[in-house]
């Protein structure tokens, strides 16, 4: 009966993602609460940990959950347009290091350049970087057939080993010491919001999320994404969409906006390039776009949850001893928590009548 | 009267908003073919649906021989011996016929799979039913109407007391039919139950002894064959008094106007790698339908998805117009989106129509209202306004998309079987829509004056059905499509009996 009540309740396109959402934290929280009781923590304490490393104070909050999210926030919106579009673009990851290649390499080579010029230039590179990693897994399924999962999943290795010989070798810094390049121009990076570490990437993100919800819902190219990504079949039979060209946009700008991710995480954090520049966030932007139902809008707050969980994860382990692997498993019981909610929740709504 | 071999009493069950069965009994007794009649969406097949325990009603009992069945179990209601031969087929391509057959059976031991007895009582049933079927043959290469066999001897293997059909007509060309009813007949007289869900009238009043008719999921006519006449039943249906669907006399003629598609020898490559479509030659004219008959599976899809631009031939050339409306086949998967709500539905084929869009933004307002035109005319029953294809009854799917593609005003119009699944006054409507538009505007035809082409010029119409009555009935020009060969009928064949040699004709070609 109660199932049935929320269903009745669930007939609005938001309260459904969101109520699967809350139902999911929920369960999540108390499976994490559990374990970390078995495992001999006070899980109590181990929470409160948590929540005052990830929002114990305003700047707290800005310089380190927030720019914690900004990379999730657009590898997340890479993620949510790809699988909108029925492309399973498992590359963010190595896509996000082409990206901060690109950018790393922008904000070098052109030391002398104007900010006005050499940070767009660098964004840019970016993303385009990011697009073009995305070429060979496009091409072999375009041309071959072959599924993008494993490609792009493969792509990732290509990425991320890559980086590393370039960072020991072509790359590394003059002095020759650390296995990373020299940190880029001055003009090169995003400036600083206040007094904190947050910088413009995060509103950055922000504006970008917005606009791509807003585009999926109100342009000629977003309902073509949607239509594609829900039926490729009726897509193609209605006769005014080619399906090939959608998968092909949408597969490019997937992976330009997991570039930028990159490109951002440089000029905003990192200012050089180094191995293991990105804790996974391509991986994890994969939970974040489906804890968001593959709403943009949506993918803001769920890349926000894992930022205050990657955050609190650095008070838990030293406030309470809580060993950070701890937190990698809270993010996966999350993410099977949301699928269990998801398919609870859309379990016979979705049944035909039929006669 | 025996006691009823199936008894459904005050069944209720609803899909979120929709109620699809409201208060619907029945009762089936031994050695009769009792017909489910209804419009779509009155729910004939969530009630047999019910009784095969693949759904869990809300309400209402199931009795078995006066045994009451526990809701919503397969396993019991095939144990109690009811088998259903569903509406689309359920067989797994790449296994032959006999594992098919094996499926869900509990044939054999442990890990070993006993299909040396498979096989046997697949042979001793093929000589009581007079069913052939090569038990050892992969179903990916049989016919449609040889899946259909399988699909009703993997029911029969499990000795079923009683045996639902589910439109099991709509894959057999006449002959066929025949021979199914001869088969249901046979099996009644052993004093099993068949129950047959349906849509042609006349052809359930062949063969139905007793029928139910369910409308808007209730309960609304149980009677004896004798009882009840066409007309009656189509009243009881839809609940008022309908014009006759005959033959509609001045459907056919009127004079063909320029060309606008036309196939020169064109081959096109199944899904599985076969030609389904082999050396069709084909011209259509503006102002003219051209009927294609046949049964289903024969290179319908695939000549209707060229025809329509939907997809390249393997060979030959085929010279399409740009705007071409495509009602599919394959509803469920083809011209909707599921999960899309009525104005997305209508925006596939109208998002980059200039009266719906600013720039390079779809104009939803527009866009609903396009929407509400098609909902108004073609009688779309909706729970809601943002009520999903998905939440839409099988009839009303068909309307809305029908109707979408009628709006787009093409050049080309490509439909399979657009009858199907459409209640009788709506399978009328579209009747005299379809002449209306083959026919043109008068009115804008005049506007447009001598030499150019006018605005509303009437498009040219291609018409796949299974339904040979329909063909001839609407079509200026028939062919049959057999095997992917499109052969014209000469005037002297034009009658379902000519056209069904023809489609056996050439079968073994």
């Amino acid at each position: 009966m109660i199932r049935r009540a929320l269903r009745a309740r669930l007939g609005s396109r938001w309260i459904g993602p969101l109520a699967a959402g809350a139902v999911a934290l929920l369960a999540a929280a108390l499976l994490a609460a559990a374990g970390l009781a078995l495992a001999g923590y006070e899980p109590v304490a181990a929470g409160r940990a948590l929540v005052s490393g990830a929002f114990g104070s305003w700047e707290r909050f800005a310089s380190i959950t927030l720019v914690r999210a900004t990379p999730l926030i657009l590898t997340g919106l890479a993620v949510a347009l790809a699988f909108r579009a029925g492309v399973w673009n498992i590359g963010a990851e190595g896509q996000l290091y082409a990206g901060a290649v690109a950018a790393v390499w922008v904000g070098l080579a052109f030391p002398g350049a104007p900010a006005w010029l050499l940070l767009p230039g660098a964004m840019a590179a970016a993303a385009v970087a990011g697009g073009l990693w995305t070429l060979v897994p496009v091409g072999l399924k375009f041309r071959a057939g072959v599924g993008e999962v494993i490609t792009t999943i493969l792509m990732n290795f290509v990425a991320i080993h890559t980086v590393a010989w370039l960072v020991h070798g072509p790359l590394q810094e003059a002095r020759g010491v650390f296995p990373q390049t020299d940190p880029v121009a001055l003009a090169a990076r995003l400036p600083r919001l206040g007094s904190g570490r947050l910088h413009a990437g995060f509103p950055v993100a922000v504006v970008l999320a917005g606009a791509l919800w807003w585009l999926l819902r109100h342009s000629a190219w977003g309902f073509r994404v949607r239509a594609v990504g829900a039926s490729a079949r009726a897509a193609a039979v209605s006769g005014r969409i080619h399906t090939g060209r959608v998968v092909l946009g949408a597969f490019l700008l997937s992976g330009m906006l997991a570039g930028l991710a990159g490109g951002v995480e440089v000029a905003g954090v990192t200012f050089a390039l180094y191995e293991n520049l990105s804790p996974g966030y391509g991986y994890t932007a994969i939970a974040v776009a489906l804890l968001a139902g593959l709403n943009p809008v949506a993918v803001l707050l769920a890349a926000g949850f894992f930022g205050v969980l990657q955050a609190g994860a650095a008070a838990m382990q030293r406030d309470v001893g809580v060993p950070a692997v701890w937190v990698s498993a809270i993010e996966a019981l999350v993410i099977l928590a949301v699928v269990a909610a998801d398919r609870f929740l859309r379990r016979g709504v979705a049944g035909k009548g039929g006669g | 009267m025996a006691r009823p071999a199936v008894e459904m009493r005050s069944v209720s069950r609803r899909f979120g908003p929709i109620e699809a069965l409201a208060d619907a009994s029945l009762s089936a007794y031994p050695g009769e073919v009792h017909a489910l009649l209804g419009e779509n969406g009155a729910g004939k097949t969530t009630l047999m649906r019910v009784l095969c325990g693949m759904l869990r009603p809300d309400g209402g009992e199931v009795l078995v021989e006066d045994r009451r069945l526990p809701p919503g179990g397969t396993r019991a209601a095939a144990a109690a011996g009811i088998g259903m031969v569903h509406q689309h087929f359920t067989l797994l391509p790449s296994l032959t016929v006999a594992e098919n057959v094996a499926l869900g059976t509990r044939e054999g031991s442990g890990l070993r799979l006993a299909l040396d007895r498979v096989h046997a009582r697949l042979a001793e049933l093929e000589r009581v039913t007079g069913l052939p079927v090569d038990a050892g043959a992969p179903v990916a290469g049989l016919s449609v109407g040889a899946k259909q066999r399988v699909e009703i001897l993997k029911a029969l293997y499990r000795d079923p007391r009683v045996l639902v059909l589910d439109e099991p007509t709509t894959v057999l060309g006449p002959q066929e039919v025949d021979w199914l009813f001869g088969v249901l007949r046979s099996l009644v007289a052993g004093g099993r139950t068949v129950l047959l869900i349906g849509h042609k009238l006349d052809e359930i009043l062949r063969v139905a002894d007793r029928v139910t008719v369910l409308r808007r999921g209730r309960t609304v006519l149980e009677a004896a064959r004798q009882a009840v006449d066409a007309p009656g039943l189509a009243r009881a249906m839809i609940g008022r008094e309908t014009t006759p669907a005959g033959r509609s006399a001045q459907a056919v003629g009127g004079a063909a106007g320029e060309r606008v598609a036309r196939l020169e020898v064109v081959g096109v490559r199944g899904e599985d790698g076969r030609m389904a479509v082999r050396e069709v030659n084909l011209e259509v004219r503006r102002g003219e339908i051209v009927g294609i008959g046949g049964v289903e599976g024969n290179g319908q899809r695939e000549l209707a998805l060229v025809l329509s631009g939907r997809l390249r031939p393997s060979s030959g050339t085929a010279d399409c117009p740009t705007t071409v409306s495509l009602i599919p086949q394959d509803r469920s998967a083809g011209g909707l989106v599921p999960g899309f709500d009525l104005a997305e539905n209508t925006a596939l084929a109208f998002h980059d129509d200039d009266a719906h869009r600013r720039g390079p933004l779809i104009d939803w307002a527009a866009m609903r209202r396009t929407a509400q035109e098609i909902v108004t005319g073609f009688d779309v029953r909706v729970p809601g306004w943002r009520a999903t294809a998905r939440s839409l009854s099988g009839g009303n799917r068909q309307k809305l998309l029908v109707g979408r593609e009628l709006a787009r005003a093409p050049d080309l119009l490509v439909a399979e079987n657009p009858m199907r699944g459409l209640d009788i006054a709506a399978a009328a409507f579209l009747r005299d829509k379809l002449v209306e538009l083959k026919r043109g505007n008068p009115s804008v035809a005049e506007v447009g004056g001598a030499g150019g082409r006018p605005a509303h010029a009437p498009p040219g119409i291609v018409l796949f059905s299974t339904d040979l009555d329909e063909v001839l009935d609407l079509a200026d020009r028939v062919f049959v499509l057999v095997r992917g060969r499109l052969i014209p009928v000469p005037e002297e064949e034009r009658n379902p009996a000519g056209m069904g040699r023809l489609m056996l004709g050439s079968a073994g070609a």
